[in-house]
């Protein structure tokens, strides 16, 4: 949920892992040249459409932190002209379909390209967030949260690292691909749905995240798997009641959902702690947090519980 | 003196109620105090009712209960709170003199019957019509005056509503010992006559969660459950009693529909996660939002309680269409079963443009039937000696 549409600003402060880029990652090449003569954007390959007002917003944000480096002159003095067309051309490492494609990486990595293409200095996670709300905490490695933030300008919705990515080593993420579901609704206007129907949302965004970002913050600091696991459980089930008491409701859990959640806790009743959370976004993947030493009997349960086909794909 | 009677029997039937602002919490489990007030429609009795016969005979040994024939535990504690409380309320009438002088004594042992007229695996077999039917017919039996609905929320929460026709509200109340969280009709069964009432009745789903520990489980881990309680709720209960005054099923509709998603949200957001909706819950869900947009406004009005079966709110005009687009999305097996059951429904034929709009992946079989009922009295005595389930020797008439 939204407070303000434009600079997304969000209603609630959130917290996230960062994923690291060995498994998961978008590459953006962005460039500039006085040859250029228009912008132009190119998807995994397919062209798509430069002029669409978010990516817009953020190279109007990058040229301005860069102009404001620059000395704020009339004329760029500067090797790089911010008049300049722009080519960018990005790929993820991962397929379309798969539904893992973020636009939290997308213009986490175009902000950062054109950032560095123009020398622009300064709070680059405000800059991604006007392209997507999340973008923000894709700016940042380990664990981060994005501050909600007081101002009407948004100068202090931005993401803060709570802990770096080796804080935490034995923790481990398992993202259960799930396969091919009805593509759902989609987040922005899910979202505005949430906020504009949802008493429930009302209070969680109000009463009860402020209180759950400050102790998942100790979790994290603490490596309390028992703690982060627990809680991120409990967040993401609340995520989807806001969005049950949305209106029409939405659904983002399916059938398969409901089994993995179903399997996490009978997997950690059974172990008498908290060794598997689960936590699901505006989609059908399952992303499982765990410690390195559930990995391997984990995903032997998942393997277990739902064979995979025998069509050779790993 | 008047010579105590050998055997004293009684019958009573009892409704079925759909509740339209959820009842979910209890703030005290004794009593059975909820945490919020709920507002219900009592559904007719001839599509849906309990039979329940109590006997009181000087040559009964011990309690005994019978449940469609098969006997069962006349022991449990809310079945004895509701006889108890029953015989308290006689008591107190009969001016609470230390020896009954009053024909039935209020120490025999009692035997207990009770059926439905609906097959208990179509999961509506509900305790509410059953408590309500047995404490009717405990009251009758004793010559109980006094706030009956109090004594039936003893045996089940939701069983205060069935105590009453048309529509219900069971008031929260303040008080700690329960004494004004009660059942107050807020329109009667004939207020609205168009209104009607179609129970999708699904196939074998696994048997979720109770309701009781359900309940306890959302009171005790979900902070939007209280928030709920205690904001929300009061202000639809206030708002559903105005649409129903005013006969407004664009309210009605719309708020049970919202209430009913809210509650459900509850259960998701309880810990361990409870899931009363199923894969064809959802379907059904947004078969109703399609079938409301297509026709730009709100028609149909589902709810569901902690079990898989739709209850689909409508109005006369509506339900034969609306059928029809629930035989389309969910073709009935062809096993001979009647799929309409219940009122009478007329056919109707489907323009293309709205089958094309609204029904869109046939799932075979996932609807069982479908009953088609409406709002009905509370509950109601039976004349005729030959409907008793119990025979002049306190057994049940019936097999098994």
């Amino acid at each position: 949920g939204k407070r303000d549409n434009d600079l997304i600003l969000p209603i609630n402060s959130s917290l996230s892992v960062t994923l690291h880029q060995d498994q998961l990652k978008t590459t953006t090449t962005a460039a500039a040249s006085r040859d250029f003569t228009e912008d132009r954007l190119w998807l995994n390959g397919e062209e798509a459409d430069a002029g669409q007002p978010r990516l817009q917003t953020c190279l109007r944000e990058v040229r301005r932190l860069a102009r404001k480096r620059r000395g704020g002159s009339a004329e760029d003095a500067a090797p790089l002209s911010l008049s300049y067309k722009i080519h960018v051309a990005t790929e993820n490492n991962f397929p379309t379909a798969a539904g893992l494609a973020s636009s939290a990486a997308g213009y986490a990595c175009l902000v950062s390209a054109l950032a560095r293409l123009y020398g622009a200095e300064g709070e680059l996670s405000e800059v991604a967030r006007r392209g997507s709300g999340s973008a923000c905490r894709s700016m940042l490695g380990g664990f981060v949260q994005w501050q909600r933030g007081e101002r009407p300008d948004g100068r202090d919705s931005i993401a803060q690292q709570v802990a770096p990515e080796t804080h935490w080593p034995e923790l481990r993420v398992l993202v259960l691909v799930v396969s091919g579901e009805k593509k759902p609704v989609g987040s922005t206007v899910g979202m505005q749905s949430s906020v504009d129907t949802s008493p429930l949302l009302k209070h969680r965004a109000e009463v009860v995240v402020p209180e759950r970002v400050a102790l998942m913050a100790r979790h994290i600091r603490e490596r309390d798997f028992e703690g982060f696991g627990q809680l991120t459980m409990r967040d993401s089930n609340q995520f989807h009641a806001t969005c049950l008491d949305t209106f029409p409701p939405i659904f983002y859990l399916t059938d398969v959902s409901r089994r993995i959640i179903a399997l996490a806790h009978r997997f950690n009743a059974h172990h008498g702690r908290t060794k598997v959370a689960y936590t699901f976004d505006a989609g059908p993947n399952a992303v499982v947090f765990t410690l390195a030493d559930t990995v391997a009997e984990f995903v032997e349960v998942v393997r277990r519980s739902f064979p995979p086909a025998t069509n050779g794909d790993q | 003196m008047a010579a105590e009677r050998e055997l004293a029997m009684v019958t009573c039937t009892a409704p079925v109620n759909i509740a339209v602002i959820k009842y979910w919490g209890k703030r005290d489990n004794d009593l059975i105090l909820p945490i919020n007030s709920s507002l219900s429609v009592t559904l007719h009795q001839d599509q849906l009712k309990t039979t329940t016969t109590a006997a009181a005979s000087r040559d009964f040994t011990e309690d005994r209960l019978w449940l469609n024939g098969e006997e069962a535990d006349a022991g449990q504690p809310r079945l004895q709170t509701c006889l108890r409380e029953v015989r308290r309320l006689a008591r107190k009438r009969r001016g609470g003199s230390a020896e009954d002088t009053a024909p039935l004594s209020l120490s025999y042992k009692i035997h207990v019957a009770t059926e439905n007229n609906f097959p208990t695996a179509a999961g509506l077999a509900s305790s509410a019509a059953g408590y309500a039917c047995l404490v009717s017919a405990l009251a009758r039996l004793y010559g109980a005056e006094g706030e009956l609905s109090e004594v039936a929320r003893r045996g089940s929460g939701s069983a205060c509503r069935s105590m009453l026709g048309g529509f219900v509200q069971w008031q929260r109340g303040e008080r700690p010992d329960g004494r004004d969280s009660i059942a107050q009709q807020v329109a009667p069964e004939t207020h609205w006559p168009e209104l009607r009432v179609l129970v999708l009745v699904v196939s074998g789903e696994k048997k979720p969660v109770g309701s009781t520990v359900g309940m306890q489980s959302s009171v005790d881990t979900s902070p939007l459950l209280k928030h709920r309680a205690e904001v929300v709720v009061p202000e639809r209960v206030a708002l559903m009693v105005r649409h129903i005054r005013e006969r407004d099923f664009e309210g009605f509709g719309q708020l049970t529909m919202r209430d009913s998603n809210q509650f459900h949200a509850t259960c998701l957001d309880t810990f361990p996660p409870i899931f009363y909706l199923t894969d064809v819950s959802r379907r059904i869900i947004t078969l109703a939002h399609r079938f409301n947009a297509h026709h730009g406004r709100t028609k149909v009005a589902y709810t569901f309680d902690a079990g898989p079966n739709a209850v689909v709110f409508t109005l006369a005009d509506t339900v034969a269409e609306f059928v029809e687009v629930v035989r389309r999305s969910f073709p009935p097996a062809t096993n001979g079963d009647q799929f309409v059951r219940g009122l009478p429904v007329g056919s109707a034929s489907l323009p293309e443009e709205l089958v094309v709009a609204v029904v869109t992946e046939p799932v075979p079989g996932a609807v069982r039937y479908i009953l088609h009922t409406k709002p009905g009295p509370g509950p109601q005595l039976v004349d005729d000696p030959s409907q008793h389930l119990l025979g002049a020797d306190g057994l049940p008439r019936r097999c098994a």
